[in-house]
């Protein structure tokens, strides 16, 4: 099976990375788009600074520059999901929690904390009316907290006020079953995501749990948009001291969420180069869009309007990898699941820097 | 190749070596003048002083807390300035980069992070691993996570409780053990907001003494060479010298680490009920000596403070500069992040004397560490200064004059004379560390010693000369020239590999499928996780 190709003809490995590192040294400015590893994002990262190159998250870079915001702005009370399992009595979703998130709820759904009381779990579900809920199960249902047609800033700000005794000109739906709830809740715990969250109700969520704080407890779980986005994101803080839309143009690491955006670099025309890191072949390019690509993607063919294509393998698919759990709320090690010889997506970049000629980062 | 560090002054307290000759370097290590030696290479360390490698016991470098606080404070990085250009990632302020190379200018080898919660290890050591140059290790924590509270609860045997320590020690890589305010950070979670030495944990029963000498016992009996690293309770409120001073008295003869004592070293004498209780401490520390401590310095100026005290952290939320916090309940002790300014006001000049006091009256450089708890009393890019005003009471005096006299009023500090002497600063920052820390092959430039090795410009301006090192070899290496890095390289985790008892693996797997709803294997990883052709430095356990 061939492995790369430049333009839609086979290549060698080799050959292709060399072309790439031809791309991105002649772009006056490349932008990464990154769906891979901790190690993968610790390649592209050092390859962004030697190029110039900004990083971004490759899937929804708004959710996650949203959930970054709340921590480079703000600051927050967050909760680890062992934790959440094992106290929350009432859990609260904030508003729709990505897919990738469900598994967990239903999990909390048939379990029960086993430390900090003994109360079984409450769930409610906040946002404006027809928010969609994660399955419970066995016809479970989350008790919904809306507020007329207020959207989930609006809703949160009213939960916020009631719960503080204030008036709010409309109630929200179901206060006084929650606020019994919390009366004799232990540990109250709030699922929360940048995925259909703006900046604004992330604020207003961590104004309410520092208000019932005062008192008792509560506490935020952060279920990220992505995964491999919040990973990344992790990895660029450590390796620059700044999560992603961070980049190099300068020569040194500039954080910048709206500059550094990299869908708008590209709408824009800013960006002359793409390079694409994904699990899977991504989407072509607009018709529009003349901007040469590298496309780093688990691909059996060239990807359509790409300059290069290197195929790589999944993380914990066909090789090893250390990737973000939110299921651990942490970094986890996984092993191959079905190992193959399509290379990590670090091996490739490293490659690239190899042939880049300035000098590497000792990585 | 055979080097040879010409005409230094040599300064060995643990071989005895003090006065000018010359040091041999092969293979990595420290070698015995050799009879017939021509060297391959010379350098000049004339008008030097040659010492090892520095070693730092305690400074938050890397894991999770560190990196929340990178993340909720972009703005902190110009704090870290100015750096040279043209290095790989020179420019990034507080990374993992530049940590290594700042650390190493400084003729620092091998750093402790301090704080590791067991559940963020692969995360602490794939940062440590980012860290160029320098050694690394890390102490786990314990005595906050509901696994040993149950057992010490339920009365369960020392064995067990030793099977226990030794898996965590063993699965995070770890080279010791911390305990930070033992039990609160459990009953934080059941909405308690003070806690100290004789608080019972709710659910459990158990005081916040008892896990400090069950830990202690535990650790001392697996034969960890590093004594318990104790963070006390009630760190930084008036009135905590006395919690600091029962648990010293608490260590009963058995060797008893207490980190950072400068934040428990206030009384409530004056007007502000604010005062130093330095003095009393030092003299304590002076007669217990099963007890080593570090001083957790703090020096003026912006940082953060990071700390998996979460109940102290929690309450220090007003206090933030800028005023924005991250507090989070951790599967044992979670952490907080509050940034914070240290300013030349009453309470932070305070602050400062009484951790020149602690350094100044504690007799024996063998038993108390040179620390400013990075970031939390300051970053430790303030240890030029801070060696400054160790060696050179003058520099101390025209500091003083500055501040504020009602606190200086409080204080032994303006009356105290003496001075550091390179011999004692060689026993504090390289001798007496890896004594602690059970690494034998470093601290001292004996043959056999790996050759970590820092010269030293003489220089009337201590600062000046111990902040930028004129040559710093790691495991023979010249990695640092004039100041600046010449050479990168990558360092090791310096750690224990205690064997796991398997019942306690069975036991454990099943705990954490039935509590966690995960298998054991999602807590573990494999080395090479790491993606380091050596990530990791074997250290042997007590025999
Ligand atoms: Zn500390």
């Amino acid at each position: 099976m061939a492995v790369a190709w430049i333009g839609s003809r086979e290549a060698l490995v080799g050959d292709a990375a060399a072309k790439a590192a031809d791309l991105l040294q002649s772009s006056r400015c490349p932008v990464f788009s990154l769906d891979t590893d901790i190690h993968g994002t610790r390649a592209a990262i050092a390859l962004a600074e030697q190029v110039g190159a900004v990083c971004d998250h490759a899937g929804d870079g708004g959710a996650l520059a949203r959930e970054t915001a709340l921590f480079t702005d703000r600051g927050a009370m967050t909760i680890a999901p062992g934790e959440t399992r094992r106290r929350a009595d009432v859990v609260a979703i904030v508003g729709e929690l990505p897919e990738i998130h469900h598994e967990f709820v239903g999990e909390l759904a048939t379990t029960v904390p086993d430390l900090g009381g003994g109360n079984p779990r409450r769930f409610f579900l906040v946002g404006p009316a027809g928010t969609p809920a994660p399955p419970l199960g066995k016809g479970r249902k989350a008790t919904p907290l809306s507020c007329g047609g207020q959207d989930l800033c609006g809703t949160l700000a009213a939960l916020r006020a009631q719960c503080a005794g204030r008036r709010t000109a409309l109630p929200v739906s179901n206060f006084p079953a929650f606020a019994e709830a919390l009366e004799g809740a232990h540990f109250p715990v709030f699922l929360f995501s940048g995925h259909a969250a703006d900046g604004l109700a992330l604020a207003m969520l961590q104004g309410l749990i520092a208000d019932l704080n005062r008192k008792k407890r509560a506490s935020g779980l952060h279920l990220p948009a992505s995964e491999s986005g919040w990973g990344s994101a992790l990895v660029s803080t450590w390796m620059t001291g700044f999560p992603l839309r961070t980049g190099f143009a300068r020569g040194f690491p500039d954080f910048d969420p709206w500059r550094c955006d990299g869908a708008r670099m590209i709408a824009a025309g800013e960006a002359d180069l793409h390079l694409r890191i994904a699990a899977l072949a991504p989407e072509p390019p607009g018709k529009r869009s003349r901007m040469a690509s590298i496309v780093l993607a688990k691909t059996a063919g060239p990807a359509a309007g790409a300059a290069v294509t290197i195929a790589i393998g999944a993380p914990g698919v066909d090789h090893d990898a250390v990737v973000y759990s939110s299921r651990l709320g942490s970094l986890r090690a996984l092993g191959a699941r079905t190992p193959s010889d399509l290379p990590a997506a670090a091996a490739i970049l490293r490659l690239i820097a190899e042939q880049v000629g300035s000098e590497a980062l000792p990585c | 190749m055979l080097t040879r560090i010409a005409g230094g002054d040599i300064v060995d307290p643990v071989n005895g070596r003090l006065g000018e000759g010359d040091l041999w370097i092969a293979d990595g290590v420290i070698v015995e003048a050799p009879a017939d030696g021509e060297a391959g290479r010379t350098v000049d360390a004339s008008g030097c002083v040659v010492m090892a490698g520095a070693i730092d016991i305690h400074s938050h470098i890397g894991g999770g807390n560190v990196n929340t606080a990178r993340l909720l404070l972009p703005e902190q990085h110009s704090a870290h300035l100015p750096r040279p250009a043209m290095t790989p990632l020179s420019n990034a302020g507080w990374s993992t980069f530049q940590t290594g190379c700042l650390y190493a200018r400084m003729g620092f080898t091998t750093v402790v992070e301090p704080a590791m919660a067991p559940g963020a290890a692969l995360h602490t050591h794939l940062e440590l691993a980012d860290i160029p140059i320098i050694d690394k290790a890390t102490l786990v924590i314990l005595g906050n996570d509901d696994f040993l509270l149950s057992m010490i609860r339920d009365d369960a045997s020392a064995t067990m409780i030793e099977d226990y320590v030794a898996w965590t020690v063993a699965s995070t890589r770890a080279l010791g053990v911390k305990v930070i305010n033992a039990g609160a950070a459990a009953a934080f979670k059941e909405n308690v907001r003070t806690f100290s030495l004789d608080d019972t944990v709710p659910s459990y029963g158990v005081s916040s003494r008892r896990i400090v000498k069950t830990l202690q016992a535990a650790v001392d009996r697996l034969g960890v060479p590093h004594p318990l690293h104790v963070h006390c309770n009630n760190l930084g409120s008036p009135g905590s010298a006395g919690t600091a001073a029962a648990t010293i008295a608490a260590a009963e003869g058995q060797p008893l680490h207490l980190a950072h004592l400068q934040f428990y070293g206030y009384g409530t004498q004056g007007k502000r009920k604010f005062s130093s209780e330095a003095a009393r401490l030092a003299e304590l520390v002076n007669t217990t000596p099963e007890v080593t401590v570090d001083v957790g310095q703090v020096m003026f100026g912006q940082t953060v403070t990071v700390s998996s005290d979460i109940l102290r952290q929690f309450s220090a939320r007003g206090s933030a500069h800028p005023k924005k916090t991250v507090i989070h309940d951790g599967d044992g002790n979670g952490g907080g992040i509050v940034p914070y300014r240290y300013g030349k006001d009453f309470y932070g000049a305070l602050q400062w004397a009484i951790g020149l006091e602690l350094f100044l009256l504690t007799d024996d450089p063998w038993r108390v560490f040179f620390t400013t708890d990075h970031p939390n009393g300051a970053p430790f890019t303030a240890y030029p200064a801070l060696f400054e005003l160790l060696m050179n009471r003058q520099a101390r005096a025209e500091l003083i004059a500055e501040l504020p006299a009602s606190a200086m009023a409080l204080t032994t500090l303006p009356s105290i004379e003496r001075e550091y002497t390179f011999e004692e600063i060689a026993i504090m920052t390289r001798a007496a560390p890896a004594k602690l820390l059970g690494l034998s092959d470093r601290g001292h430039l004996g043959a056999g010693a790996v050759a970590d090795v820092a010269v030293y410009r003489r220089d009337a301006d201590i600062a000046k000369m111990l902040g930028e090192a004129a040559y710093v070899f790691k495991d023979g290496d010249l990695v640092v020239k004039d100041g600046a890095v010449v050479h990168y390289r990558w360092g090791r985790a310096l750690r224990l590999k205690p064997v796991p008892d398997k019942a306690m693996v069975r036991r454990l797997e099943a705990y954490h499928q039935q509590r966690y709803g995960l298998s054991l294997g999602w807590f573990d990883f494999p080395d090479t996780a790491i993606a380091r052709e050596q990530p990791f430095g074997e250290v042997p356990c007590r025999s």
